[in-house]
């Protein structure tokens, strides 16, 4: 029983970092209407800034400043001078294009810090019992930082008035731009948000795991199962579908150590083939999809 | 009867230059033999993103499954390394046939990332579910266990030159055909628009499905020779970083050509070569000539060097059949 109560908790900081990581490529598959395959770039640089920061000065608190800044910096200059030119273009093109642009990260990469896997310290080694169980605040934090960051895009997309034409931008981008909005502002204001958050949330992991320039390979296929399950360009379906897909891999992990790894693209054969929409899908057919 | 000669002529001038290549350059012998055997999976590829439309971030999967069927049947069941090329190409088309109904129904992006979640998949099942057939990421060997065959021992690197040169041409003659051929030509059509192919009264899911079983099998038979070059096999081959780099050459040579697919793989593997004897990993190398090839140069290597060919001839007639399809 201790064990599954373990699990769980691993489960949630999981799923803390699923979301993270995916609402980039919720946003950019609901409102610029891209595959984004670039994102993981960001997560990854958020990951080595952490390190970097973390080993020179110590602190944590400093090295998820430097994350999110420098994917926030990086995201502004792929949007600017590359997205832009993609965005009307058919979704076979923009797949390519990103994918090579995340190839060029992992280069980049592995040019600045080498291919050799980096640790980074914990930062905080403190426990907390629940339900007679030691289990790490840390793990914890990194969900609650997500439910944060889930409570304020949804703050923004329904309380403000750019909110209101992001909404309308995933509804009808046309009919946005025949309003006289600049959706291109808009976009590039979403995809900074987007790539800042997927830098917090590399920033985030990175204590938990091994930082290495191919980290962003395997987290791509699995923002990706998070975004198809929760349906494309749902904020809320990206979280429901992180917290479901974070327990099966650690519920499914306990179980068996490898179905930590299969059983997400098991979900993910499964939702494709059976239900392509998702479970909170905007619009009625998916995208991509035809009977 | 004029194109008739043309489709077996081009093939067959190219297989002899890469002959006499091999005789210019002996030491590169194995490299010609590993681009051709390339070249093959390229083309496959190349069936589903140049003329069908369709991305797949998954072909490794399919070059595994025929790669593993010879070895295990090598290792395990027979000797006849003829006999377990077969089986490879045999079991790439199974597969084609099964996955093909519920795969192709899916486009753009569910279509790339299903293959994704497949291959991953296929990783794990020959690498930990079938460990004690396939000895996980050891490999399995089994360059002892394949026999002499009649005629061509292909067990030397010599003979095994002239037996890729062989199945290459033949393949390379067929998809010259079929380019030219009522399939090709609705291939390409399902690319420009597939509603108003439905609409003439062509069965696209027939014909989409025909694609896959056709690229699956063409992935299977590479992943064969593959075997039966290295006399050996492990799980790396299916890993999905390997997807990018048959993009890549499919973009690099010419997407939706017949020609195209080769000197893809030739550039690839040649730039590859290259590269890597300064840089150990070549990520960046491949983003950047991707992104040059979709922006600047999309036409790929054979494209630009059948317009720029196509310009010269103009000179003296008629523009070719060629010319107009593109214009499309």
């Amino acid at each position: 029983m201790n064990l599954w109560i373990t699990a769980f908790v691993y489960g949630l900081s999981m799923s803390g970092v699923l979301f993270l990581v995916s609402v980039g490529i919720s946003i950019g598959f609901g409102l610029m209407r891209i595959v984004n395959m670039e994102q993981m770039v960001y997560y990854t640089f958020g990951a080595y800034m952490a390190y970097t920061i973390v080993t020179a000065t110590g602190s944590f608190f400093l090295g998820i400043v430097a994350a999110i800044t420098v994917a926030a910096a990086l995201g502004v200059i792929v949007e600017t001078q590359l997205l832009r030119r993609v965005y009307e273009r058919e979704m076979m093109f923009t797949m390519v294009v990103t994918f090579s642009v995340f190839l060029i990260g992992i280069g980049i990469i592995q040019y600045i810090w080498g291919l050799d896997p980096k640790p980074i310290a914990s930062p905080m080694e403190t426990m907390i019992q629940v339900a007679r169980v030691k289990v790490p605040l840390y793990r914890l934090l990194i969900f609650g930082a997500a439910i944060l960051i889930y409570a304020g895009i949804q703050l923004l997309l329904n309380r403000t008035i750019m909110g209101k034409a992001i909404r309308a931008g995933i509804e009808n981008p046309n009919n946005v731009k025949g309003l006289g909005i600049n959706i291109y502002k808009i976009f590039t204001i979403m995809f900074v948000i987007a790539s800042g958050i997927a830098g917090l949330g590399g920033a985030l992991y990175a204590p938990l795991i091994m930082v290495g320039p191919y980290m962003g390979w395997d987290m791509l296929l699995f923002a990706f199962i998070t975004v198809i399950l929760g349906g494309l360009g749902s904020i809320k379906g990206t979280m429901v579908s992180a917290l479901i897909l974070g327990q099966v891999m650690a519920l499914g992990g306990t179980l068996w150590a490898p179905l930590a790894f299969i059983a997400p693209f098991m979900v993910m054969f499964l939702v494709i083939l059976v239900k392509p929409t998702g479970l909170f899908g905007v619009r009625g057919v998916a995208f991509g999809f035809q009977s | 009867m004029n194109s008739k000669i043309k489709t077996v002529l081009g093939p067959l001038v190219l297989v002899a230059l890469l002959t006499i290549s091999r005789y210019l350059f002996p030491y590169k012998m194995t490299f010609i033999t590993e681009i051709a055997i390339y070249a093959l999976f390229v083309m496959g590829n190349n069936i589903l993103y140049g003329y069908l439309g369709m991305v797949s971030f998954g072909q490794p999967f399919y070059l595994s499954i025929g790669a593993w069927t010879s070895a295990i049947f090598l290792a395990y069941l027979g000797h006849n390394p003829i006999a377990a090329l077969l089986l490879g190409v045999v079991a790439g088309v199974i597969v084609g046939l099964v996955l093909g109904p519920s795969f192709i129904r899916l486009r753009g992006d569910y279509f790339a990332l299903i293959n994704a979640a497949l291959c991953a998949i296929g990783v794990f099942v020959f690498e930990k579910l079938l460990m004690g057939v396939t000895r996980g990421e050891d490999g399995l060997w089994f360059r002892t266990e394949m026999s002499r065959v009649r005629l061509l021992d292909i067990r030397l690197p010599q003979n095994f030159f002239f037996f890729v040169m062989i199945i290459f041409f033949i393949v390379l003659a067929l998809y010259s055909h079929m380019n030219n051929s009522v399939l090709g030509s609705s291939f390409k059509a399902m690319k420009v628009n597939e509603r108003k192919m439905r609409f003439l009264g062509f069965d696209t899911f027939r014909i989409r499905w025909i694609g896959f079983i056709l690229a699956s099998a063409l992935s299977s038979l590479s992943g064969s020779l593959y075997a039966l070059n290295f006399g050996f096999v492990n799980p790396s081959l299916g890993e999905n970083h390997r997807a990018a780099d048959v993009l890549v050459a499919t973009l690099l040579g010419g997407s939706g050509t017949v020609y195209g697919p080769f000197f893809g793989s030739l550039a690839f593997l040649g730039i590859k070569d290259l590269v890597s004897r300064w840089i150990t990993r070549w990520e960046l190398v491949v983003g950047i000539i991707t992104l040059i090839v979709m922006f600047r140069f999309s036409k790929g290597i054979w494209g630009g060097i059948h317009s720029l060919s196509g310009r010269i001839l103009k000179r003296n007639g008629k523009p070719t059949v060629q010319d107009g399809r593109r214009q499309i």
